[in-house]
């Protein structure tokens, strides 16, 4: 049971406060929260600037004002997040290859300049990304804050779907942001945060061809490789917070039974492994001039639209049914409507889309 | 649509320029007009309005009145004798009275909830949009059935408030 965290957020006490600092370590965490230990990321930092040499545990230590037990755990730590460290307490530490973790220490460099920037948030290990934003949001964390975990237990998809996220094997975040529009303008957002992620698979990866399906999942070979749930708190005329949750596939090398006919990650349809620094950080980037583009220019939702229509091969001519619609809806699609819903074509006339799972018939 | 929306409203439609505004939407009906040295406020509701004071530098004249507006609409229901407040949807969508299908809905009739308290979901291209209560109160009527489709401003609730 995924879904049942939503509810939750009403609980949180809403302080008048707009911003507070170091929210995900200030908090106290839910059961399954692993905030990271700020340690870690300068052990790193460390290990990263001595490459070439071996550093002592005392050195370390001292560095990280810590002791030769506790940097013993830490390198463990790391290791069992696939970090490759050589060495032990005796003989002091080196890193064997840069690692591929989504630190602040290391992520935060690549993303300087967007609304992102200095406003990560690192969890080993979480319930659910969306549902820590969401709580941070209700708190008052300022727009940008980003949520990033190695590892979600409560994954969540749209309805009672979870989220397959294996440790340190995809991209797991969730953004908070805080758009001056009505509530109605913002719905393309969904749609943006699909054309951010195409976007930056593309540049990381110019040997895949990506594809999107109405509202926002990202396809490889239909494949999904990449989904997106957005969750907003809004009044009638304004948005209070919405938070952009994205789930990336990148080096899973296979998928549990029930999904594997659906699901694919990069490194499966490239063959080789890919940087997930390298994939978040393309991703931030790629999000923050969609969402800026959105925010900042008049009538911005048209070029989303039309966007959207050349990007997917889903958006018109496809043969498609809506999944658990009642009465069934099946017919042919027929492109976005003005506030960016599918329309299909069915035998009763042109219906518009407003929720729901798009199948190919 | 309370005072505070009423507010909210003006501000907005203070921020975007816009001089004129018309909404009628069951038997709300709200009509505002701004700019040069008046700025008028009309509305005719289930609820009277307060006057509105509205933040504009040019020393608006305010006029907010319950009956000004000629040949009163009969509600197109029977208007309780007590002021129902009345929860709105601030997007198109589909509602969800649960939080995954075949949980117990968020709220029952009669259920009494606070401020804040999720009342139920309106999604639209997977952007799921928490409506909370803004009043305290008892719900006393749903006004739209579980995955039904759901139009900007529609009524989704009505609540008596908590004296």
């Amino acid at each position: 049971m995924i879904f049942p965290f939503l509810p939750h957020n009403h609980r949180i006490k809403k302080t008048g406060k707009t911003r507070s600092t170091r929210l995900s370590r200030t908090k106290s965490a839910a059961p399954h929260e692993q905030p990271t230990d700020v340690r870690l990321g300068r052990l790193v930092r460390l290990l990263m600037e001595h490459a070439t040499v071996v550093v002592s545990g005392t050195k370390i230590a001292q560095e990280i004002s810590s002791n030769r037990t506790e940097v013993w755990r830490l390198i463990q730590q790391l290791r069992g997040l696939g970090v490759d460290v050589a060495g032990h307490p005796a003989t002091g530490y080196q890193l064997k290859s840069v690692p591929d973790l989504l630190l602040p220490e290391i992520l935060g460099p690549l993303v300087r300049g967007t609304i992102f920037d200095n406003q990560l948030h690192h969890f080993y290990k979480i319930g659910s990304t969306n549902t820590a934003a969401m709580a941070a949001a209700a708190e008052g964390a300022p727009e940008g804050s980003v949520f990033l975990a190695e590892e979600q237990t409560a994954g969540r998809g749209r309805g009672s779907n979870s989220w397959e996220s294996e440790r340190s094997a995809g991209v797991y975040c969730s953004v908070v942001l805080r758009p001056a529009l009505p509530p109605s303008d913002v719905l393309v957002i969904t749609l943006a945060a699909g054309l951010a992620v195409r976007a930056a698979l593309v540049q990381v990866e110019p040997r895949v061809t990506v594809d999107l399906k109405w509202p926002n999942d990202v396809l490889i070979k239909g494949k999904k490789v990449c989904g997106i749930l957005a969750e907003m708190h809004a009044e009638v005329m304004r948005v209070r917070h919405i938070v952009v949750g994205i789930g990336l596939n990148v080096n899973q090398k296979s998928f549990p039974k029930e999904i594997e006919n659906e699901a694919t990650s990069l490194r499966m349809e490239t063959g080789s492994e890919c940087s997930r620094v390298e994939v978040a950080a393309a991703l931030l980037k790629s999000l923050d001039g969609e969402y800026r583009a959105l925010v900042e220019q008049p009538d911005a939702q048209k070029p989303i639209l039309r966007r959207f229509a050349e990007q997917s091969s889903w958006a018109r001519g496809k043969k498609v049914y809506i999944e658990d619609s009642a009465p069934r809806i099946e017919g042919t699609t027929e492109g976005l409507d003005a506030q960016g819903f599918l329309q299909v074509r069915t035998a009763q006339g042109l219906q518009r889309i407003l929720s729901g799972t798009v199948r190919a018939k | 649509m309370n005072q505070k929306e009423l507010k909210e409203l003006i501000e907005f439609l203070i921020e975007k320029d816009i001089a004129e505004f018309e909404l009628e939407r069951g038997d709300v009906k709200v009509k505002i007009k701004r700019g040069g040295q008046h700025t008028v406020v009309q509305a005719r509701a289930e609820a009277p309005y307060a006057a509105v004071t509205v933040p504009q530098a040019v020393a608006p004249a305010v006029a907010a009145s319950a009956a000004s507006v000629p040949a009163a609409v009969p509600a197109a229901e029977p208007v309780p004798e007590e002021n129902l407040h009345i929860v709105k949807s601030p997007i198109v969508g589909t509602l969800y009275e649960a939080p995954s299908p075949g949980a117990p809905p968020f709220v029952k009739v009669g259920d009494m909830v606070e401020v804040g308290q999720v009342l139920c979901i309106v999604e639209a291209m997977k952007l799921l949009n928490e409506i909370e209560s803004d009043v305290a109160g008892e719900i006393v009527k749903k006004l739209g059935g579980n995955g039904q489709p759901i139009e900007y401003g529609q009524e989704l609730f009505a609540i008596r408030a908590k004296k």
